[in-house]
């Protein structure tokens, strides 16, 4: 793994910008894949072992995917969206899972981690979260993640059609309701709305 | 590598070997560990390579021997097997875990709902040697993540020939577990009684009924309280009937009484079935019937007086079960009947961990 201002730099291109988010989960990918044993996350063969879990999608997100790897596609990254700055690392061969919870605190104790004098709060934050140190910016807790057959990447083990609208759902995501096999947009309403003939023939 | 000198003993597809000799080899299975109170579960995992410094700890757990893997065409190891049981035993809404540990592994529920175990194909999984599976019982409601079955290849090596007979069981009845989301969503409860009409004494069936209701994720819309008027009964029945109602629930007046009217009044209102009277105590003179509403079937519940007094009553065994698609018929309210005695326990109630409506 490239040491830490490689990371940020980097991050932050693929990012497209510099922000608190980009230090945050640097940081974050970095602590997480010592304290679950990985060096290289993002090369063979260490790049099967790691899945990660964001609870927010956020600039902090990229920056942990960009350190770790990690990807929608490959499933070694998984969204839950609960709207919190946290990421689990979960090492898929040893069980060892750790969940890294950013503080709120961090944000009010930025300026007291700065040395250059700036007021700016963005570049408060940026520099104060680069000097933090862990136990101040993040709440760490061992944890234990079991990861179903279905979540778990490699090829797809399961495939069912929706009784309602024909589509293929795969990995399990099909849900039985009143003895159908349905979508979740079938059983639970889809989120987007299809148009009327009218409004369609308007954007032809 | 195993360097005895004496000749290895053959066993099934392994290769036992001396554990002082075993220095070097990898675990062809998964090694159990059990301390009273404290541990159970693999202490060494298959694949490990055995250290210098593992022998003690082996030994400590009574191994002399282990097994070294030396699988023949047509047999199949323990992991790899239950891989392919349980991905022909998961039906919708059922996962189970990625990574095997000593053979076995657990189903769990992707979804809150009520499990469906297909028993008869259950029994005939199970009479195939080598395999097991052991299931909750159908139609207990279960949340997202529960643990509802598990299943294990027994030996640690298994024939081709019985794991294939297995999955082909499981596959020709599938699904064996499902879970049906529940889906009725929207209730309204008609809350039946002259003395609560009249204000003589004050309701406590609403709050009940809710509790329940909520629990399935399911919500109370709207709540009528009337009189012991049959008539009153039937039209406001037939009013919920038009609505966007997904279920209708009563309370009260399913007694003997004159005045218990309530059922009457159900049947007035035009259902197109009702069955009264249940195999179920407490819950001998529940009511389940069917109406038609804008949305096709539309289910009622009629619930007596003896859900104000007990904790659990044929109303547990039968909501979720309605809120989750399914429909009632005199078989299924008799099918009740085993099962269907509640114990009342006097160290209060323990439902849903105990043997209440389970033989159903």
């Amino acid at each position: 793994m490239d040491d830490f201002n490689t990371l940020l730099q980097g991050s932050a291109k693929a990012h497209g910008h510099m922000c608190p988010g980009q230090v945050v989960g640097v940081r974050m990918a970095m602590l997480g894949c010592r304290l679950i044993g990985l060096d290289n996350p993002r090369e063979l063969p260490q790049i099967k072992k790691l899945i990660v879990y964001v609870e927010i999608d956020r600039c902090a997100t990229d920056a942990i995917a960009y350190v770790t790897g990690v990807k929608l596609g490959r499933r070694s990254l998984k969204f839950i969206d609960n709207g919190i700055m946290a990421a689990t690392f979960v090492n898929l061969e040893t069980g060892v899972a750790f969940r890294i919870v950013s503080t709120e605190s961090s944000r009010d104790l930025a300026y007291l981690y700065t040395s250059s004098g700036c007021t700016d709060k963005r570049q408060q934050q940026i520099e104060g979260y680069i000097n933090m140190p862990d136990e101040v910016l993040f709440r760490v807790k061992p944890v234990r993640v079991n990861v179903p057959i279905h979540d778990m990447p490699g090829p797809s083990r399961f495939k069912a059609r929706c009784e309602a609208c024909g589509a293929m759902v795969r990995d399990k995501k099909e849900v039985l309701l009143n003895d159908r096999i349905l979508c979740r947009s079938c059983a639970y309403g889809s989120f987007y709305q299809e148009l009327e003939n009218e409004e369609r023939r308007k954007i032809a | 590598m195993y360097k005895s000198q004496d000749a290895p003993q053959q066993n099934d597809g392994m290769t036992k070997i001396k554990i002082e000799e075993a220095i070097g080899t990898r675990l062809a299975h998964d090694i159990t560990e059990i301390r009273p109170g404290e541990f159970k579960g693999p202490s060494f995992r298959r694949g490990h390579q055995v250290q210098e410094q593992d022998v003690c700890h082996l030994m400590r757990l009574g191994k002399r021997h282990l097994y070294v893997l030396d699988l023949k065409e047509g047999q199949v190891h323990e992991d790899d097997a239950v891989m392919e049981l349980a991905e022909a035993l998961a039906g919708p809404g059922v996962s189970f875990g990625n990574d095997p540990k000593e053979g076995k592994l657990q189903f769990t529920a992707a979804y809150d709902g009520l499990l469906k175990v297909n028993t008869r194909a259950l029994v005939e999984f199970n009479l195939v040697p080598d395999v097991m599976c052991a299931a909750m019982h159908n139609n207990v409601p279960v949340t997202r993540g529960q643990k509802v079955a598990g299943t294990r290849a027994i030996p640690l090596v298994i024939k081709r020939e019985a794991l294939n007979r297995a999955v082909a069981i499981a596959q020709d009845q599938a699904p064996i577990f499902s879970i049906k989301t529940y889906h009725r969503k929207k209730i309204r409860l008609l809350i039946t009684g002259s003395e609560v009409y009249d204000g003589l004494i004050e309701d406590r069936f609403e709050a009940i009924v809710k509790k329940k209701l909520t629990a399935f994720g399911a919500s109370l819309l709207e709540t009528v309280i009337l009189p012991d008027d049959a008539e009153r009964i039937a039209a406001t029945v037939q009013q919920f009937s038009e609505t966007d109602t997904d279920m209708i629930v009563t309370t009260g007046g399913m007694s003997v009484d004159p005045d218990d009217v309530t059922r009457h009044g159900i049947r007035q209102a035009g259902v197109d079935t009702l069955y009264y009277g249940s195999g179920v105590l407490p819950g001998a003179m529940f009511l389940v019937g069917e109406l038609r509403g804008p949305k096709g079937r539309l289910p009622i519940l009629g619930v007596p007086a003896c859900a104000l007094f007990h904790a659990t009553t044929v109303l547990d065994l039968v909501l979720p079960r309605v809120l989750a698609g399914e429909e009632f018929d005199r078989n299924k309210i008799a099918e009740l009947g085993h099962g269907g005695f509640c114990q009342n326990c006097v160290d209060g109630c323990r439902f849903p961990v105990c043997g209440f409506g389970r033989g159903s």
